[in-house]
């Protein structure tokens, strides 16, 4: 029986192993510590991690070694710090002793032995959290603030000085994703400002020993800050009120002295000064009407009524190129356009009043700009058609194609603006048939400005030699100045200024064709200077003969009263006005009637014509 | 070149002098009454320069372990020429020593490593890794010279317990402390041929060391003077 039962384990055995070749068992795999650690520098636990078991039920076994001792203890404590895990309690502990640590894994197959650890308590410390982390709100001058205070962890025995833990915490705002971490060192208590008005905060405190772990966060503690007002927001209120206070002040003030404000900063604009404007009118955007407006149904005067007041102006220009004559027809002036040249001397020296554009224009509003309208044209070579809408040119045909139209015998007397200075002047007498006469201020030279042989077609002076009005190298600028580009010569050119719309009109004898007959200015009376006496008078004498004339001069007409002052050139007849300053000296060459260069300046009526008739006569 | 009184008042200066700079002067403005630094206030600078210490001595020993030695755990069999010295190993045993052991311990400690600290560092300039032992050794001189340092402060703290009728008067160690360490461990320290693996054997047991100095300190602060931060 016994041997029966002896056999039986045997049985087992072989059976087991038969077996165990079949299931592959296999001795244990090698187990690995994993970490030791100790809460309060007292006691310590390991903890293994266990390997393969092979499929059979393995125990495992730890063993450790004290430093400079043979000795071989094996784990006291397998439960207490629960599944695979060795705890060594207080008197198992030493500190500042090597412990060199194994763990056995043991099936029945065999056993495995895990890396050796060597292991010095003081250097794995790591505590439980802090304890009663408490916060509560204070209040301060400044605001509220919290005071975190807390507890070293029990077990920790920091009282004897056993072990020294540093603290560290960290706080929220709640739905934050940040923490704002502080060390407070080995102090027990932390204080933190600055806080949001209202907020709930998250506090959260950790402890280390000075050589060790972090312990674990301990569990969160909710803190809610009450609101309050800050000063800071206070006085900014304060600031705000006072300034709104301030600007309603202000406000109401220039409210009261809007106008005056209102004056100085935006000065009224001036309005238009003129007689007869009708701002009314001008807002309302018609400019016809206000233009119509102005005319004075009284003006011009379409009669002869009052001729002298008036003087017909105008110039005829010769461009014996094209054969053209060219008509520029000044407009009438009103008697208040005219300007004494009560001073002698031309203040635009060297050019006649021709230029006189401010002079002249400057009460006439609108007429001035016909005159440059006029003289554009002229300087296209066409005939000038000027008519001035607002002007009532009479009888006086301004539209003349190529010829000096009879137009011209309506009287219309051109004077010439004196070159130089007024010339002597001439009274104006009315003509019958004439259209209206317009006082020129100045008589001017007109023929010495005639460049018969000049080619150019535009309204130009020409000074040519002899001219009296001084060196043929000479060059008097009238006004604008309308050189024709083409001209070789370089002679200087008088060139008309528009708004001093002569017209120029040059007669060209040969043509016939052209029909530039001086029936008109048959009518009109043409002086032309004799000589200038002693007395520095122009002597005029009509112009009766043409042995002043010449081709493409312009006949002085006869029986008029006032003369038309024309140089010619080369020849003689240069009725010349010097002006002060310019020195014209006359070359006249033979002819009838010298021309005398005159020295100084001329009397000038009030109407800057030489009075023919008293001067000379 | 300087004429004979001018010698002599130069002289007469340095010698005066020389015992003005000998003798302890308390470091005090003028009108100001002079005291001497609390036990409090001793104990918490002793307490720093031991934390000081403790931390470069680490900082050695993982400097080494990482150049020499990468694979941890390469302990061996090294035996700590202090060992003789009986230190508390855990806090029963330390509390139940009382403070005039305590302290006693602490000084010999303390005295125990003056000379190997020096021979360290000697053993480490001398030593062919440039790099290496050129940086370390000015630590361990620097290590050197706070264990004298932090050793005469243990000292005044002890007399100055003392003087407070803290501790008895019953120590006689502090006479001699050089005579702590076991003569045969020092030879072989004497013996003057360190290598490496016995710089970091000594660097290990010093790290060890410093640190039972430290702890020492605190359980005897924190025994003497509870009130403070304990």
């Amino acid at each position: 029986m016994r041997r029966a039962v002896g056999s039986v384990p045997l049985l087992l055995m072989l059976f087991f192993i038969g077996h165990a070749k079949e299931t592959r068992y296999s001795p244990p795999g090698k187990p690995k510590l994993t970490s030791c650690r100790s809460p309060e520098k007292e006691t310590f636990t390991c903890w293994w991690e266990p390997g393969s078991d092979g499929g059979l039920p393995t125990t495992y076994a730890l063993y450790y070694r004290k430093e400079n001792s043979d000795a071989v203890y094996e784990c006291p404590d397998y439960h207490t710090a629960g599944e695979n895990s060795c705890f060594f309690n207080k008197n198992d502990t030493s500190i500042w002793v090597n412990y060199n640590i194994t763990v056995v894994a043991t099936n029945a197959l065999g056993s495995n032995f895990s890396d050796p650890v060597d292991v010095d308590v003081v250097y794995i410390v790591q505590p439980h959290t802090p304890e009663n982390v408490t916060v509560t709100v204070m209040e301060d001058k400044d605001g509220p603030f919290l005071r975190v205070s807390w507890e070293p962890p029990r077990k920790a025995d920091t009282r004897s000085g056993w072990i020294t833990l540093i603290y560290e915490l960290r706080v929220k705002l709640e739905g934050e994703e940040e923490w704002e971490e502080h060390r407070a060192g080995q102090q027990k208590m932390f204080n933190i400002f600055s806080l949001r008005s209202g907020g709930m905060y998250l506090v959260q405190v950790r402890c280390k020993p000075d050589h060790g772990f972090w312990s674990e966060w301990s569990s969160t503690t909710y803190i809610k800050v009450p609101d309050y007002f800050p000063r800071e927001t206070s006085v900014w209120i304060l600031i705000a009120v006072f300034s709104a206070f301030i600007f309603f002040i202000l406000t109401w003030i220039l409210n009261l002295k809007s106008n005056s404000v209102k004056h100085c900063l935006l000065p009224p604009v001036p309005g238009p000064k003129i007689k007869g404007f009708d701002k009314q009118l001008l807002k309302n955007g018609r400019s016809e009407e206000v233009f119509s407006a102005l005319v004075v149904p009284g003006f011009p005067p379409t009669t002869s009524s009052d001729c002298e007041d008036l003087l017909v102006e105008y110039l005829e220009v010769y461009t014996p190129e094209e054969q053209e004559l060219i008509l520029e027809e000044g407009k009438d002036l009103q008697e208040g356009c005219l300007k004494s040249k009560g001073s002698p001397s031309d203040s635009d020296s060297g050019r006649g009043s021709c230029d006189s554009h401010t002079l002249l224009m400057e009460k006439c509003g609108e007429g001035e700009g016909k005159e440059e309208k006029h003289q554009e044209r002229a300087q296209k070579g066409k005939r000038q058609q000027k008519h001035q809408t607002g002007w009532e040119e009479g009888d006086v045909s301004h539209t003349r194609e190529d010829v000096l139209s009879p137009d011209m015998s309506e009287g219309r007397v051109k004077t010439w603006p004196s070159v130089f200075s007024p010339l002597p002047q001439y009274s104006s007498r009315p003509l019958d048939h004439q259209g209206s006469l317009e006082t020129a201020r100045q008589l001017c030279l007109s023929d010495s400005l005639f460049p018969p042989p000049s080619t150019s077609s535009h309204l130009s002076y020409n000074a040519k030699e002899g001219l009296a009005l001084g060196s043929g190298q000479q060059e008097f600028y009238l006004g604008k100045k309308q050189t024709h580009p083409s001209n070789p010569q370089s002679q200087p050119r008088w060139h008309l200024q528009a708004h001093s719309d002569f017209n120029i009109s040059s007669m060209d004898r040969k043509q016939a064709a052209s029909g530039l007959q001086l029936p008109g200015f048959r009518s009109t009376e043409y002086v032309e200077v004799q000589r200038v006496n002693q007395e520095d008078m122009v002597i005029l004498q009509p112009l009766f003969s043409s042995s002043c004339q010449r081709d493409g001069h312009l006949q002085i007409g006869q029986g008029e009263d006032y003369s038309k002052v024309k140089g010619e050139d080369g020849d003689s007849c240069y009725t010349t006005s010097t002006a002060a300053s310019s020195q014209v000296t006359g070359k006249p060459t033979s002819c009838a009637g010298t021309a005398m260069p005159v020295q100084e300046e001329m009397v000038l009526a009030a109407n800057g014509y030489v009075d023919a008739a008293t001067m000379l006569l | 070149m300087f004429s004979l009184p001018v010698w002599v008042a130069v002289l007469a200066l340095v010698y005066l002098d020389f015992p003005i700079r000998v003798g302890t002067a308390a470091i005090c403005a003028h009108g100001q009454e002079c005291h001497a630094p609390s036990l409090a206030d001793l104990f918490d600078r002793v307490i720093q320069q031991s934390s000081r210490v403790h931390g470069i001595s680490s900082e050695l020993h993982s400097d080494y372990e990482q150049y020499f030695f990468p694979s941890k755990n390469h302990i061996g069999k090294r035996k700590c020429h202090t060992y003789s010295i009986l230190t508390p190993a855990d806090k029963e045993n330390a509390q139940r020593l009382g403070r005039e052991e305590l302290t006693e311990v602490i000084l010999r400690l303390l005295g125990a490593w003056g000379d190997p600290l020096s021979q360290l560092h000697r053993s480490m300039t001398q030593d062919q890794n440039q790099d290496f032992n050129h940086y370390s050794s000015n630590k361990a001189l620097e290590m050197s010279d706070m264990v004298h340092e932090l050793r005469s402060g243990v000292t005044k703290v002890a007399e100055k317990m003392k003087l407070l009728g803290v501790i008895s008067n019953a120590l006689g160690y502090m006479s001699s402390p050089e005579s702590l360490a076991p003569s045969s461990v020092s030879s072989s320290y004497e013996r003057g041929d360190f290598n490496s693996i016995d710089h970091h054997d000594l660097l290990y047991c010093f790290r060890r060391d410093s640190n039972k100095v430290k702890n020492y300190l605190r359980i005897l602060k924190c025994t003497t003077l509870p009130e403070l931060d304990c």
